[in-house]
């Protein structure tokens, strides 16, 4: 009897499969096999799994985003040395320290969330994965001197922007392949928008400084400094 | 004329975004002038009409351009020895490195399903038997998906022995249990809390008048080793190895702070024993706890086990 109900369910449920329920179907077929088999096979329902809208299978829109969350760790850690570098005694600079301090903490957080997100996607992280866009970035010095640093922030603001753009464009492209909203949605929503307030930010920082430096005949460079570091300790 | 002037101008305007990245080296416009600057600095004065330079950074170290000359104060109190801050150095990029992963931990219990993808190397001779019980070396990649009983904690010790004549990529059915919410936040936050280990250590060099120098050469991001567990009971003892080792690691660095036979840093080896041995001793103690819990809860319970100790790390009592 038992047996019975089990092929008429089996039956019943391959033939509402549709071509689309791929899923659905791998489910199906482990009725027809015996029970310890689908133990065995416990993880064998090859298409049970996030993947959807071709994620992953072309372009490099997926690989993309492992990079961007490994662009993120990287200048994360960059950014808490320049923050140390700026508090030590000689330079002592508390609000540049915390300026990027504070650039550290949102990329780190950034990298968890881009983490979580290409799971999210059914894809798993490659900590190896580096972007294919060429950008020439010579090592990274955090002992620069107060303009010098705000300059080098300003500049790995934009990559980290431009990178946005460029994995949007590849996310958006027009083609059914390539096509992916969601990941041009995550990245307009959580990226694009802070990451252009963020630039003119330290834009305005670096046009103001430049200006307290070097006007006066360069006679309130020291004083300037002092008065910039304390303005960035208020609103950093 | 205007072709050429059209075609120039266009060259420079696909020149100029290059060089955009580099405009704090210069020296532009014409009311800032290298004169009043330099002036200040008692540095050589620019000729009026003289070009504009391009002056690279160790250059305007140099000429003291758009930075105070530093200043010397005196070093007595800076007091710290060699082989303790050395020891220090290393145990930041320590908790950097353990930072690093307990990310691929997070990411590693995030995923949705178990889906390794595993270069797979073969030699003309049949590898390792175990390895590939019941798959002739010739079978192609998607025939023997099947047919290896492997586990997840198997994938790396395995693909390294052979050498290689050919090789491919197979998606190998892990028995591993991934889709791991709770698991990947306690491993996420983890990861966190080990950054700011190495923060609070920076920030103790910092107060006693370290990292002046050499800052850039202090961390070093690299990917981290492992990247896949079998399970949460795995994943937990290699969390507990881990932060075993970390506090191994912190033992020697007070030691070596504390055995200079020229000064005995008391105040740093007070520190690392109170705060950060403290926070070792009760983190190694929760994770063997959960260990433990969790072992036994598999013990009979394999996979309901793990589904419910995952979902109490997020809060949820089901």
């Amino acid at each position: 009897m038992k047996v019975i109900i089990l092929a008429v369910s089996c039956l019943l449920a391959v033939s509402g499969a549709l071509a689309a329920d791929t899923c659905y179907q791998d489910v199906s077929l482990d009725c027809g096999q015996a029970s310890n088999s689908l133990a065995f096979r416990r993880n064998s329902l090859p298409r049970c799994n996030a993947v959807y809208g071709e994620y992953g299978r072309h372009g490099n829109v997926a690989t993309e985003l492992q990079a961007y969350a490994n662009l993120h760790l990287e200048r994360s850690y960059e950014y808490l040395l320049s923050a140390a570098y700026f508090n030590n005694y000689q330079t002592n600079r508390a609000g540049f320290s915390k300026l990027f301090k504070k650039l550290s903490d949102e990329a780190w957080e950034k990298t968890i969330d881009i983490i979580k997100h290409v799971t999210m996607r059914g894809d798993e992280m490659n900590f190896d994965q580096r972007s294919t866009m060429k950008v020439e970035r010579k090592n990274y010095t955090v002992e620069l001197h107060e303009l010098e640093a705000l300059a080098k922030a300003l500049d790995t603001q934009k990559e980290i922007a431009e990178r946005a753009f460029y994995i949007h464009r590849e996310a958006t492209r027009n083609s059914q392949h390539l096509h992916d909203p969601e990941v041009a949605q995550y990245l307009e929503e959580e990226f694009i928008e802070d990451q252009s307030k963020k630039i003119r930010e330290l834009a305005g920082h670096t046009t103001d400084l430049k200006k307290f430096i070097t006007s006066n005949h360069g006679q309130d460079l020291s004083l300037a400094l002092y008065l910039f570091d304390e303005y960035l300790q208020k609103v950093a | 004329m205007k072709a050429i002037l059209l075609a120039l101008a266009g060259l420079l305007a696909v020149c100029l975004p290059a060089s955009a990245t580099q405009f704090y080296y210069e020296v532009d416009g014409k009311d800032i002038t290298g004169v009043a600057l330099w002036g200040v600095q008692d540095r050589p004065v620019k000729e009026p009409g003289a070009p504009y330079r391009y002056l690279p950074t160790e250059a305007g170290h140099r000429f003291g351009f758009s930075h105070v000359n530093p200043v010397t104060i005196p070093k007595e109190w800076v007091t710290m020895h060699r082989n303790c801050r050395m020891s220090v150095r290393q145990q930041i990029q320590m908790e950097v490195t353990a930072s690093l992963q307990y990310l691929a931990m997070g990411a590693h219990f995030s995923k949705d399903v178990a889906r390794e993808s595993v270069k797979l190397l073969l030699t003309n001779n049949v590898p390792t038997p175990a390895l590939l019980a019941g798959a002739p070396a010739s079978a192609a990649s998607v025939s023997f998906r099947f047919s290896i009983p492997f586990r997840c904690s198997a994938t790396f010790r395995c693909s390294i022995p052979f050498r290689c004549s050919e090789s491919f990529h197979c998606s190998v059915p892990f028995r591993c249990f991934v889709n791991r919410p709770g698991f990947a936040k306690m491993f996420f936050d983890a990861a966190s809390e080990e950054r700011e280990h190495a923060m609070k250590l920076i920030e103790y060099l910092l107060m006693r008048g370290e990292l002046t120098t050499d800052v850039t050469t202090l961390l070093q991001v690299r990917a981290p080793e492992r990247k896949t567990w079998e399970g949460g009971v795995e994943a937990l003892e290699h969390a507990l190895l881990m932060e075993s080792a970390v506090t191994k690691s912190i033992r020697n660095v007070i030691k070596a702070c504390e055995d200079d036979s020229e000064f005995n840093d008391y105040h740093l080896v007070d520190y690392l024993t109170g705060d950060f041995l403290e926070e070792q001793y009760k983190g190694q103690r929760d994770i063997a706890g959960k260990a433990s819990t969790l072992k036994k809860l598999l013990d009979r319970h394999g996979a309901l086990g793990e589904f419910i100790f995952d979902k109490k790390l997020i809060g949820i009592d089901i």
